[in-house]
């Protein structure tokens, strides 16, 4: 069938249905919140975004200019907390609910109205936790939350049980989630769709569900453990009383360190559906792909205790081998990305530059990552501004270009328009020099010795060229959002964007063999599914181009 | 300019940058004061060697890539549609593999030096961490000192022989952490924590706490004096003694 032709059908079907407030409030249509996922990510990504520009202010001289160490305290907790949590978890959510139907060519999740219930806990779980700086101050004790520091004792305020609060919801919400895409996986996939021809997008999502179902658990537990320590006296977290401060570190990274793997392996999905499209190419090395996944997921479980090499109480050496050892998959996906390009036809609309940016940045943050494995060279660098440079680029230079990639690779499917591509060529650039000015000093302070959490340090420590240079760096970070969501608002909100149609990237997975918006069922035909390009098949079959290979069946 | 010496700049710019990157990484560490110091410095350099190799490889493939494939206006056929390569993919796997079996045997042997503790130290000294200072408290002299707030404590310690230092708290966890010594440590409630090492250089370092704590975490800063034995010996006895 050519696209002509789905076109056609999907204007027939009366794709878009209802479009207003009251129908996203009610929606089980996985496309509908897959949306509203996106928009919370972003609007927490504003929010947080927000909060990190008040520290770089705060942080651009030595000395306390803005504020105090309690609103500081704050800031760094609730930018940790709402990046990790409320960013790039629902943007994650959010991709995975409206593609992953899409790409095992399902009409919906295998369970609507439960993944209704996901959004909507995960966005109370946001606002519960955010709405501890309306009522006396937020928590103010890092993301990490660590015992005591977090008892009733050292953090009695009502805005450390909202955090508690928040975080059980949001916990709550992805393991809600994780079941249903798995189920979704597992008994939704159209005729044809073996578990080997599904696009490489849906795989890591399935890899990354079941870390998600394995760790939120003991996650949400620990939260419940500390929340009983603070209201009824439980005492599981109070040395002494008994209790251990340790434990609260064990279950915290059992879920922290896969939770790493869950914010970044959706992106390598998305970067990996990119790449060989705008290749022209299949994804080079499959089967290998689909197995570093695996191998990463199934590793990230016996890595937790590197984030507690100087607490002297975990076999160092142990946990130093299996950290290094996820340096193996990770690298095999390189060399498969490159071997991809290899010899392709490589077009650099904005999603390719975008995917091309990761590959740099997340090159960067993978090379500091053995660093942190190595115990003895942890011991000098942990908790000091090279881990924050470290995982910025991995989170900030993987995760977030990657889903910047997919926004602009995918919002012509979701929207039916296209966004501006001068713009997204600002906006990349822009958000390239951003980044590497701001986060690459932060390499340089860290092994200077500047700690991590510090709302103040001497003038005579020497450091405050670099943070100036920092701040400069985030502000033209911060235009490039700005110029993201101008991009947004003029070609989506205005319309002015050009007009996709249903395949305007030629791509291969099946998202694209329906319209532009899909109608609500998704699908009115399916292509038949004979590898994991059915949409590249069936394109070829229609052109049947005299100078292409025949695709492999 | 012919074509080939094109190519050969266009690789030469992720060089030029790993290149540029690694200088300046190795250019800014603190220099390391103690023995263990010296080892945890050089196991970073191979290190950052190690990456800086894998960045200018991994990074000239990406960026030659970039330029060697481009797609030209009049391209309109397909590249040939290679799927997989068993040969060239068991290498890829292989190769990191190997790296990641050196660089660990090397961080192990390094971590087990630093980490052995001696039975026999020449000065203990129990570093007390609370909400916002420390205490240091020279165990066999029952010399004491406080941090305030508007006075951070100085530590002195005699250089060339071991010191160990017991680690406690009895509020949250702390971290004992002086960068030129590039090590630090947690002081954990309910754990008994104890760091050794040897200070070659005397000299003055700055130490702070390293693991948040709370309010003033950022304040919990003290100074090492690090002296020879001699002047060591005279300063503790111009100490007060604690009450026993």
């Amino acid at each position: 069938m050519t696209s002509a032709e789905l076109e056609h059908a999907g204007a027939a079907a009366g794709h878009t249905g209802g479009q207003g407030i009251v129908d996203y409030l009610t929606t089980t249509d996985h496309k509908k919140i897959g949306l509203l996922y996106l928009f919370t990510g972003v609007g927490f990504f504003l929010i947080a975004g927000a909060l990190s520009m008040l520290m770089r202010a705060e942080l651009t001289a030595p000395g306390l200019q803005f504020m105090d160490e309690a609103t500081y305290n704050q800031l760094f907790t609730m930018h940790g907390t709402g990046m990790i949590f409320f960013f790039a978890s629902p943007v994650f959510f959010g991709f995975a609910n409206y593609f992953l139907p899409l790409q095992i060519g399902a009409p919906d999740v295998a369970f609507p109205r439960l993944n209704a219930l996901t959004y909507w806990l995960a966005l109370s779980g946001g606002l519960i936790a955010f709405s501890g700086f309306f009522v006396g101050g937020a928590a103010a004790f890092g993301w990490t939350g660590y015992a005591p520091l977090s008892s009733v004792i050292f953090s009695p305020n009502t805005g450390t049980n909202l955090w508690i609060v928040g975080l059980i919801f949001s916990g709550t919400s992805g393991i809600l989630g994780a079941v249903n895409f798995l189920a979704t996986v597992f008994s939704m996939r159209a005729p044809g769709m073996r578990m080997f021809r599904l696009p490489i997008f849906t795989w890591n999502v399935l890899v990354t569900s079941l870390l998600v179902m394995l760790t939120f658990p003991v996650l949400t537990s620990a939260l419940v453990m500390l929340f009983l320590d603070r209201t009824v006296g439980a005492h599981f977290f109070d040395p002494a009383a008994g209790g251990s401060a340790i434990l609260w570190q064990h279950l915290f990274w059992f879920f922290g360190h896969p939770e790493v793997y869950i914010l970044i392996l959706p992106f390598f999905g998305i970067v990996t559906e990119i790449i060989p499209v705008f290749s022209r190419k299949p994804v080079f090395g499959y089967r290998a792909f689909v197995f570093a996944t695996l191998l990463i997921g199934v590793l990230s479980y016996s890595v937790w205790a590197h984030h507690m090499f100087a607490t002297g109480v975990v076999d160092n050496l142990f946990f130093a081998i299996t950290s290094m050892m996820i340096a193996i998959p990770t690298g095999v996906k390189f060399f498969n990305w490159i071997a991809t390009m290899f010899r392709g036809r490589l077009r650099f609309d904005t999603p390719m530059l975008f995917c091309i940016g990761f590959l740099f940045m997340f090159l960067v943050g993978g090379l500091t990552g053995p660093f942190l494995a190595s115990p003895a060279i942890d011991y000098a660098v942990t908790d000091t501004y090279f881990v924050v440079a470290h995982f910025h680029y991995v989170l900030v230079g993987g995760s977030v270009m990657a889903a910047f990639a997919g926004f602009y690779f995918w919002m012509p499917k979701m929207t039916g328009r296209m966004l501006d591509e001068r713009l997204g060529r600002w906006h990349f650039w822009l958000m390239m020099i951003g980044m590497n000015v701001s986060y690459f000093p932060m390499h340089v302070l860290g092994l200077e010795g500047m700690p991590r959490r510090v709302a103040n340090y001497p003038a005579s420590a020497g450091w405050t060229t670099l943070n100036v240079v920092i701040t400069i760096g985030s502000v033209i970070l911060a235009i490039s959002v700005l110029v993201f969501g101008w991009n947004l608002v003029r070609s989506i909100f205005m319309g002015r964007g050009a007009v996709a149609g249903d395949d305007p990237w030629e791509g291969y997975s099946l998202e694209w063999a329906t319209t532009s918006p899909p109608p609500h069922h998704n699908f009115t035909h399916l292509p038949p599914i004979r590898s994991e390009r059915p949409v590249f098949d069936a394109r070829m079959a229609a052109r049947a181009t005299p100078d292409a290979e025949a695709p492999r069946g | 300019m012919p074509r080939h010496q094109r190519r050969h700049g266009r690789r030469a710019v992720p060089l030029l940058v790993g290149t540029l990157a690694a200088a300046l990484l190795a250019g800014c560490t603190v220099s390391p004061a103690t023995q263990e110091a010296q080892r945890v410095q050089g196991l970073y350099n191979l290190f950052l060697i190690s990456a800086a190799g894998v960045f200018v490889v991994v990074a000239g493939l990406i960026g030659w890539n970039i330029l060697r494939y481009r797609a030209r206006p009049d391209d309109t056929g397909l590249p040939t549609q290679t799927h997989s390569n068993i040969a060239l993919e068991l290498t890829w796997w292989a190769l990191p593999t190997l790296l990641v079996i050196v660089l660990f045997a090397i961080s192990a042997v390094v971590l087990n030096t630093n980490d052995a503790q001696t039975a026999d130290p020449g000065l203990r000294v129990k570093v007390e961490g609370f909400q916002w200072q420390w205490r240091f408290t020279y165990t066999d002299a029952d010399v004491v000192v406080t941090g305030t707030r508007s006075q951070e404590p100085e530590l002195v310690l005699p250089v060339g022989e071991v010191v160990d230092f017991q680690l406690v708290s009895d509020d949250v966890i702390h971290s004992f952490f002086i960068p030129h010594f590039l090590v630090k440590r947690d002081l954990i409630p309910g754990v008994d924590n104890h760091l050794q090492l040897t200070i070659d250089e005397a000299g003055t370092y700055s130490g702070q706490c390293a693991e948040f704590c709370g309010l003033y975490h950022d304040e919990m800063r003290f100074t090492v004096r690090a002296v020879s034995r001699a002047d060591f010996d005279a300063w503790l006895a111009a100490q007060p003694r604690s009450a026993p």
